[in-house]
């Protein structure tokens, strides 16, 4: 059996005491080629920590967190295979957007022009020859995306990158993000913005005060919980309609708008007790749970400033 | 060879070295000025209250030659100086402006970012005194004329002298960059370089001058590690009375850019880019 390839990140064991804290505690996952991975906590959970000890930047107390076995800093072209948006404010205030660019073309042997190409990918051409410090903060985040993108990476990891962008950004930036997965790119996406990656991740991994919570696909991961699928039905004899339902072992809940949450019984089973039972029904709809009812039920009480 | 070229680009694609280079050129004639008053000045009366010691080498300065070098060499004070924060500021403003993430990220092997930076700093160095060296050839002949000294352009001692100029600003240049990866705050390592480069030899020499008189004479002779003072010795030119041999002065600076280019390497390596 080979290896991985470099292009899926394996994080085994990893672990970061800091002096008082243990930001990183014995946390490993893998995050494949070809789909969009989101890697979820709440603040302070270590996520930023764990990214920075697979590039490189901090070294781990333990463990490993490699591109398929090799270590960022042993990867012969780092820019060309990987590419990494960490913090939107990482470049010089007096520079231009361009210049930024062109800097780490020159330090990685990319050609200028790449400059230009990633600029216009990342519809930053207008305010290429502006100074960084006149950049709002959605523009930052995409100087950030416009140099990770230079070497044209296999894989790419982006901290928290829908910080700062408007509605119209983070759309731009959810299909740009898709489109570089369903060509085969390894995305990893660190975020707590649940419902942007709902929208967003195929895969997630759940962390929380540096422990690995869950991970897997965004479906089995919603479908494995409960309350994961719901369905909710609006009718004007809801206490006919609990009746009928209880004899099908469902529970159910009212929610504050009136509407009632049916746990245990399919639409279509409860559109038929409602048939059955002769109650009227205005609304029917199965309900997927979602990721952030989920999460905060995950991570319940290990959220948190440690 | 292309980080060094980034390096340089980093430099470039920022106003601090054309701000450098506005407070450096008046600072510059400044130099060539005071210059040309000492060597016009003469000798102080003998009455004067100075020691033979002190006789003897102002003495030994006014002799044409040195005067020469003395003024060929003008500018290494404050093109040093600028150097010397350009080269530590190459450092520092990776993390005042938080720019280390995407160097480290771009060059994951930290040594080679720091060696291309001890390079950059070198090309830097020679470049300040070029420009220096440059205007000193221009200007200084036309003051020797003026002295009734002529230009002494022919004496090998004279091009010593500017060579050894060059060696002082390419060794300054190294020691800004190792003091940088040090004292990783640029405010702190800015106004602590300043300081110790204007005000650190004074002081420093008092410090000896009052050692030597109450402790012991010989510890007059270890004023050639301070680094200001053993550049001054490297560059004199010619042998000063009272002084040790001017290689001893290189040697202190080579140590010194040794030691902190090493331990700045090593340092750079293990850290923590957060």
């Amino acid at each position: 059996m080979t290896g991985p390839g470099t292009d899926e990140i394996v994080v085994d064991r990893l672990t970061k005491q800091y002096k008082k804290l243990r930001a990183v505690d014995d946390l490993s996952f893998r995050v494949r080629s070809g789909r969009v991975t989101g890697f979820l906590g709440p603040n302070g959970a270590g996520k930023t920590t764990t990214l920075r000890m697979l590039l490189g930047l901090v070294t781990p107390t333990a463990g490993t967190a490699t591109f398929g076995s090799q270590r960022y800093t042993e990867l012969s072209d780092p820019v060309r295979k990987v590419g990494a948006v960490l913090e939107a404010s990482s470049a010089h205030r007096g520079r231009t957007g361009r210049n930024h660019l062109r800097m780490i073309c020159r330090a990685s042997g990319l050609p200028d022009k790449r400059a230009d190409e990633v600029l216009e990918l990342v519809g930053l051409t207008p305010a290429a020859g502006r100074k960084f410090k006149g950049y709002s903060l959605g523009m930052k985040q995409r100087l950030g995306i416009a140099a990770a993108m230079l070497g044209d990476p296999q894989v790419l990891i982006l901290d928290e990158p829908a910080n700062g962008l408007d509605p119209e950004g983070i759309r731009w930036m959810r299909d740009l993000l898709k489109s570089l997965a369903s060509n085969g790119r390894t995305v990893l996406v660190s975020s707590h913005l649940l419902g942007e990656m709902q929208l967003l991740a195929d895969d997630v991994v759940i962390v929380a005060a540096g422990k690995l919570i869950t991970q897997g696909p965004v479906d089995e991961v919603l479908g494995g919980m409960t309350g994961g699928v719901q369905v909710r039905v609006r009718t004007p004899q809801a206490e006919a309609l609990t009746a009928a339902l209880s004899e099908l072992n469902a529970s159910v809940t009212a929610t504050q708008d009136g509407a009632l949450l049916v746990h245990g019984a399919e639409a279509a089973a409860v559109g038929h007790a409602a048939f059955a039972a002769g109650v009227e029904l205005h609304e029917l709809a199965t309900e997927r749970g979602d990721l952030e009812q989920v999460f905060l039920q995950l991570t319940a009480g290990k959220a948190g400033i440690r | 060879m292309s980080l060094v070229n980034a390096e340089l680009f980093k430099v470039r694609t920022t106003s601090l070295w054309w701000i450098m280079g506005i407070i450096l050129v008046p600072l510059y004639a400044a130099s060539v000025l005071a210059n040309w008053a000492q060597a016009s000045a003469g000798q102080p009366p003998s009455d004067a209250g100075v020691s033979d010691t002190q006789t003897a080498q102002i003495e030994a300065a006014l002799q044409p030659i040195n005067v020469a070098t003395n003024l060929y060499t003008s500018g290494q004070y404050f093109g040093v100086l600028v150097v010397l924060l350009l080269s530590a500021i190459i450092v520092t403003s990776e993390f005042f402006h938080l720019t280390a993430t995407t160097t480290f990220l771009t060059t994951p092997r930290r040594e080679s970012v720091i060696l291309a930076k001890f390079a950059a700093a070198a090309v830097i160095g020679v470049l300040v005194w070029l420009f220096t060296t440059v205007l000193n050839l221009l200007v200084v002949p036309l003051i020797m004329n003026n002295l009734d000294l002529g230009s002494q352009l022919g004496e090998a001692a004279v091009w010593r002298a500017i060579g050894l100029n060059l060696l002082a600003f390419v060794l300054w240049a190294i020691l800004g960059v190792g003091a940088g990866v040090l004292i990783r705050s640029q405010i702190a390592a800015t106004l602590i370089l300043a300081i110790t480069y204007v005000v650190g030899t004074s002081a420093i020499g008092l410090i000896f001058f009052l050692l030597s008189e109450y402790v012991a004479e010989w510890i007059n002779n270890l004023q050639v590690l301070v680094p200001t003072t053993a550049s001054q010795l490297m560059i004199s030119g010619t042998d000063l009375p009272g002084s040790p041999p001017r290689w001893v002065g290189a040697v202190v600076m080579i140590g010194y850019a040794v030691v902190l280019g090493f331990f700045g390497t090593w340092l750079t390596k293990r850290r923590d880019i957060s």
